[in-house]
């Protein structure tokens, strides 16, 4: 039985107090900022394991300075202040610890994908959060692009008819700007762990939940010789309604391209071919200074919609989507993708041990 | 002494596309048809001659062009090979690796020539491409995807995979042989594919997805469609590698395009964007090795290759787990 996670309680006009743990996952800044400008919030930041990080990455005290934002030593001093809710931005095979800790203090929990590196770290999550009455969700943006809602309003109003295969592409440079991305300790893998699970979320979302049956997945690491995981990836997904997902997970952008990367689908259905491009807004040129292409992107901001979408939720007391269900399924497709790539054959992704 | 004579066998789809190609070469064509198109095919062109048999054309011709069905390549190959013929034949060569080998044992025995209308190496932006993955532009290959969508073939024998091998085999078959042009020799394939009936029979749309592993450790990713929707052909290719990345998409930068034109006007769409068409590029290279010249870039032992790939795509679906491949030499 699913406990609806309490509300916060609405205290005349205090603020929601929103407090950040670690700084460790690039779109940190990028949720500080959107924060501090919504009305109603009150942030505070923690990234104590900054010092760990090899120097020059940005971080820490300093970074929460530059953001603007409060900034404490320590999760005790940070879950001391009562936040009513954390974004837990830490390297992902950390997010366990901050996740359970955050529930222990009676925060409700927005956590950067992977929800977890394994199903069964995320599984504890999820009823760690239960038992504690907090809300989980998981910080799955592209969900939230405009073309994505378009596409599943179409969808489920049956004007696309039968989807009959989906091939999704999400590529992007090598993360550079953090080390820990390509650290397996840290990371939990590399390409596979970073970038399929955006568009499992979206496939759960266009499916309504619907489990996928058997995983094959194929890897190398081209890409960045140095790096210690997988840089290039592609995995076939069957979901349980007897749809093919192909994803292109690489990192397969070169260091100077001008943007991060993208993220596309294309669907075959009853109505023809599809394509999802929420990135596809931009304005082209190209820069002599830079010596590189222009690409000025002004589409919909997902991650505005996102946090909009967590903040209401715990305020009315309503269980946000993505939540931590869709965060175990895209986990399970995960693990079960590198189960494939060890043994060559096709994995089925694990079941719920504690609810099969 | 006569003028060289092509043999056309075939007048359906592609032979509309060969016999032009032909023509435009300088070549004389006879063409024989059992289904009693091949008149109209020539007046269409106009050019070729319609013979009422294979023997006719046979004993007519120095080199024979296969453009009929894919289930009756074999015979009609042996056939050639045995009457001493030069062979274009249209892809995939046959619906079997033992059938396809039978074929290239056949010619080799008969010594004359067997290329096989991989037709995607001569279309220019593939072209282009491959130069570019061939000089090392890319540096070492990693993930290449290719995508081909188009409304389902409206010739009953196409859907029926025990004639054409269906969407694996007739049409993606173009892409898996120029994945393994890039990219090298395939050590293990893994595919679906989506029914292609519904409950009561009726057709549905089919798509399928193969994933290839090269010998190299690069990986591709095949997509084909066969819509049941008036949908434009269209193809995307990216392939990328440690030094950089290369995209087309067929339906992007069009060098023509009409807006608020009258409607005559604006119907006009060039199929092959004002080059030289791709069939033409490609049977002046094998018609050049009938005559002695150099060795095409596609020949029987590549279409072999190609014909395995698909076989081990569709054993793949079949047993709904990878396939692995002994790599020839």
């Amino acid at each position: 039985m699913t406990q609806e996670p309490r509300s916060t309680e609405p205290n005349g006009d205090r603020p929601t107090r929103i407090g950040v743990m670690s700084f460790a996952h690039t779109h940190a800044s990028g949720y500080v900022r959107l924060l501090a400008a919504m009305p109603g919030i009150e942030l505070r930041a923690a990234d104590p394991d900054h010092g760990e990080r090899p120097s020059g990455e940005s971080g820490g005290a300093s970074l929460a300075a530059e953001l603007g934002v409060d900034y404490v030593d320590t999760y005790d001093e940070l879950l001391a202040w009562r936040p009513d809710a954390v974004v837990v931005c830490s390297e992902n095979t950390k997010h366990r610890d901050d996740v359970l800790r955050a529930a222990a203090a009676g925060a409700h929990v927005l956590c950067e994908k992977p929800l977890a590196t394994t199903s069964e770290d995320a599984e504890a999550m999820v009823r760690a959060c239960e038992d504690a009455g907090v809300t989980l969700m998981v910080a799955f943006p592209v969900r939230f692009s405009p073309a994505f809602r378009a596409l599943k309003e179409r969808y489920d109003n049956g004007l696309l008819g039968n989807v009959y295969g989906i091939s999704g592409t999400n590529n992007g440079k090598i993360p550079g700007e953090r080390s820990w991305f390509t650290d397996p300790e840290l990371a939990g893998g590399g390409a596979l762990t970073d970038h399929v699970v955006h568009i499992a979320d979206m496939l759960d979302a266009l499916f309504g939940g619907t489990p996928a049956t058997a995983v094959y997945a194929q890897a190398n690491g081209f890409f960045g010789s140095d790096a210690r995981v997988e840089t290039g990836g592609l995995v076939s997904i069957t979901y349980a309604n007897g749809v093919s997902a192909t994803i292109d997970c690489s990192w397969s952008r070169p260091p100077s391209y001008p943007v991060w990367g993208g993220l596309t689908l294309h669907a075959v259905t009853d109505s023809g071919l599809v394509d999802v491009n929420p990135f596809a807004q931009r304005v082209d040129g190209f820069s002599e200074a830079a010596a590189n292409a222009l690409w000025l992107g002004y589409g919909a901001n997902a991650d505005e919609a996102m946090l909009a979408e967590f903040l209401s939720a715990i305020r009315e007391g309503r269980r946000p989507q993505p939540d931590g269900e869709v965060g175990c399924r895209t986990v399970r497709i995960v693990e079960a993708a590198y189960r494939s790539v060890s043994t060559g054959g096709v994995a089925e992704p694990s079941r719920d041990s504690a609810r099969a | 002494m006569g003028n060289y004579t092509v043999g056309l066998v075939g007048a359906g789809g592609i032979a509309n596309s060969h016999l032009p190609a032909w023509l435009a070469l300088g070549v004389d064509v006879v063409v024989f048809s059992i289904d009693g198109a091949a008149p109209a095919l020539v007046r269409r062109h106009g050019g070729g001659r319609v013979v009422d048999s294979y023997a006719e054309l046979l004993a007519a011709s120095d080199a024979v062009d296969i453009c009929t069905p894919t289930f009756t390549h074999r015979d009609l190959v042996v056939e050639a090979a045995d009457a001493g013929k030069d062979i274009v034949c249209e892809k995939p060569l046959a619906l079997s690796e033992a059938d396809t080998a039978q074929m290239i044992e056949a010619c080799e025995r008969a010594g004359v020539r067997l290329y096989p209308a991989h037709v995607v190496r001569f279309f220019p932006e593939y072209v282009a491409m491959h130069r570019a993955v061939a000089d090392g532009a890319l540096g070492r290959l990693a993930v290449q995807r290719f995508l081909r969508a188009g409304a389902a073939p409206a010739a009953p024998w196409f859907s029926q995979k025990e004639l054409s091998g269906g969407l694996v085999m007739d049409q993606m078959i173009h892409d898996l042989d120029f994945a393994r042009w890039n990219a090298g020799e395939v050590t293990r394939v893994y595919a679906t594919e989506s029914p292609s009936l519904r409950e009561d029979g009726a057709p549905e749309p089919v798509t399928a997805q193969v994933v290839l592993t090269h010998e190299s450790g690069a990986l591709s990713y095949v997509n084909g469609v066969w819509s049941r929707n008036a949908v434009a052909f269209q193809t995307r290719f990216e392939v990328t590698g440690d030094g950089g990345l290369l995209q087309h998409d067929s339906l992007a930068n069009p060098p023509l395009a009409f807006n608020g034109t009258a409607d005559e006007v604006s119907g006009f769409q060039p199929s092959t964007p004002f080059g030289e068409s791709p069939y033409l590029t490609e049977l002046r290279e094998f018609y050049h090795a009938f005559l002695g010249g150099p060795t095409p870039r596609v020949d029987a032992r590549d279409g072999l290759a190609a014909v395995a790939i698909a076989a081990a795509a569709l054993r793949s679906i079949e047993t709904a787990a990878p396939v692995t491949m002994d790599v020839q030499r």
